[in-house]
Order: structure tokens, then C-alpha cells, then sequence
């Protein structure tokens, strides 16, 4: 009967040296991770009151942020529903082109398309509506409202930066 | 009889008076008001434009509902100005709701020449409307795209 026998492992004086100072730095890398967990941030936007324009137009977020958005709907004449909606890099005129030619059931933004990021709920006057996303890669991105006719002049940018 | 400089100033002073109380009268009382709701109804014209350009002839009655809710707030922009004035605003107004409720009307045809012709009769009221007010509180149609769109889409 043969018996086979275990490779035999070499422990060389560098190979504990690597370990000796690799197990700690690994520790280390998890203890920061554990302290800063992905940043929490708060964005408000509104309507500027009945006219179609969000305010502020600008927003800005790290990258990889939770982010909890809410929209104001701050008109007080005008029965018509905004809503607030992030799209990719490029996208935010043919996902307004999209929402003029989708029907009211479909709430405007075309259902799941690809090149929609983020969305609330349509919102009416007076009202108030969040989402939750989390910020993408660093970037400018665009929003609008995708109320049919609004997003051609009702839009922003959402500046991501660096985390 | 009146010596000459009197005469002459008495004279200035009807010309000063003549002047004045016209640019008072189209000098509302509350011109921030007044500005949001010409710009309100510009607005409202613009999605019109937009969803006819689209065929979306459907949704021009709502668009009515919008010029007629938005009107509000130019009724309310110009309630504390003189009588004669606000019944001036009334009276244009009430062209520019005329001509919104016919392009309404003329949607149901989704024939876009009828439709064209009933939203450029609303300019031309709205045209109207504006010439009461300061230039600088108008918002003519096809206007209204305040200065902050121009950022990257």
C-alpha cells in the first residue's frame, strides 16, 4: 500500500512578514469601511410656484450616497401634476420626447425604461412626493418633469461628485 | 389776461399731467404678481405649442382648464389696482380666455391648420393682454422660457 504524503509547505521568513503586515492592514480596511457607511443625504426641490421650472435647478450629492429626495409642488393656481425624474447622461430630451408620447396611465415616464434612473410619483399642487436612489458614478445627470410638455423647459442637473 | 410764462407753465404742467397719469395707470400695484401671472399663462401657451408640434390634440382641452386656472392669478395680481384699469386687464382677459377655449374647441378636429390658427388668434390676444403692463412685467407667447433652460439636458 502506498501512501501519498502531503506536499510539503515551505515557510519562508518574507512569506510571514506578508502575512504579519497584510492581516492587520485587511482589519484595518474593515474598520474604515464599517465607519463610513454610504453617506446619507437629504435633497429638497420645488416647483417655482405655478410656472414650469424646478428650484433650484442644480443639485448636488456624492457619488454612492443614499439619497432621499423630495419634491414641493408650490403652485397655487395651476391644476397641473410635476413630477421629478433622473435620467442618464444625454437622455433627458428623448425621455421627455418619451413621456409627450405616453398615455396618462403610465404616469409619463415610460415603465422601466433604461435610461431612467430615478422617479417619483407624479405630484399635484400642494402636495409633496419623495424617492429614494442611490447617486450614481460621478457625473452630471439630468432631470426633468415628464408631464407631456413640461420636461422642454422644466429640467436640471443633478451633479454627482467624487464620494 | 395771462402773462406769457405763465401760460407757458401752465401749459408744461397739462403736458406733464397728460404724460404721467397713463404711466401711472399701466404701473400696477403689485408688479411682481402681475409678472408671475402674465408668465404663468405664457407658459401654459408654450406647453400648448409643444403638444400641438407633438399631435397631441388630446390633452389641449386640459391645457384650456390650465389657461383658465392660470388666469386666476392674474386676477388676483391686479385686484387692488384702480377700477378702470382692472376692468381694462377683465376685458383682455376675457379675449384671451375666448381664444383658449376655441383652440380647445378646435382640437377635437385634430385637424393641426384649424388648430394652428385658434392658438395664433390666443397670441395675438395675449399680445394684448401684455401691451397693458410695463414692458418689463410681459411675457409674450413663445417668450416664456425663463433664462435658467439653457443649461445642459
Amino acid at each position: 500500500m502506498r501512501i501519498r504524503h502531503a506536499p510539503a509547505v515551505t515557510v519562508t521568513r518574507r512569506g510571514v512578514l506578508v502575512v504579519a503586515v497584510t492581516l492587520p492592514l485587511g482589519g484595518l480596511f474593515q474598520a474604515a469601511l464599517a465607519a463610513n457607511p454610504a453617506k446619507h443625504v437629504d435633497l429638497d426641490i420645488s416647483s417655482d410656484g405655478d410656472l414650469l421650472a424646478f428650484r433650484p435647478d442644480h443639485l448636488s450629492c456624492p457619488a454612492g450616497a443614499s439619497v432621499h429626495l423630495t419634491f414641493y409642488h408650490t403652485g397655487k393656481y395651476v391644476s397641473q401634476d410635476h413630477d421629478w425624474v433622473l435620467t442618464r447622461p444625454g437622455a433627458a430630451e428623448a425621455v421627455a420626447q418619451a413621456a409627450l408620447e405616453a398615455s396618462e396611465k403610465s404616469r409619463w415616464v415610460p415603465g422601466k425604461d433604461p435610461r431612467v434612473l430615478a422617479a417619483t410619483p407624479p405630484c399635484a399642487k400642494g402636495q409633496q412626493v419623495s424617492v429614494d436612489f442611490t447617486a450614481p458614478a460621478p457625473g452630471d445627470y439630468p432631470f426633468l418633469c415628464t408631464t407631456p410638455g413640461h420636461g422642454a423647459v422644466m429640467h436640471g442637473v443633478l451633479h454627482v461628485t467624487p464620494g | 389776461m395771462l402773462r406769457p410764462v405763465t401760460s407757458i407753465r401752465r401749459l408744461a404742467g397739462a403736458l406733464a399731467f397728460c404724460l404721467i397719469v397713463p404711466a401711472l395707470a399701466a404701473a400696477p400695484q403689485s408688479p411682481d404678481m402681475v409678472k408671475n401671472g402674465l408668465h404663468i399663462l405664457a407658459g401654459i401657451y408654450g406647453d400648448m405649442d409643444r403638444k400641438l408640434t407633438a399631435g397631441q390634440y388630446d390633452r389641449l382641452p386640459h391645457e384650456n382648464q390650465e389657461f383658465e386656472e392660470g388666469s386666476g392669478a392674474l386676477r388676483d395680481a391686479v385686484a387692488h389696482d384702480p377700477a378702470a384699469f382692472k376692468d381694462k386687464v377683465e376685458a383682455a382677459l376675457k379675449e384671451s380666455l375666448a381664444a383658449a377655449q376655441k383652440v380647445a374647441d378646435e382640437s377635437k378636429s385634430h385637424d393641426k391648420s384649424k388648430v394652428s390658427a385658434a392658438l395664433a388668434s390666443l397670441a395675438s390676444s395675449m399680445k394684448a393682454l401684455n401691451a397693458l403692463f410695463p414692458p418689463a412685467l410681459r411675457a409674450e407667447p413663445g417668450t416664456v422660457d425663463p433664462p435658467w433652460v439653457k443649461h445642459q439636458k
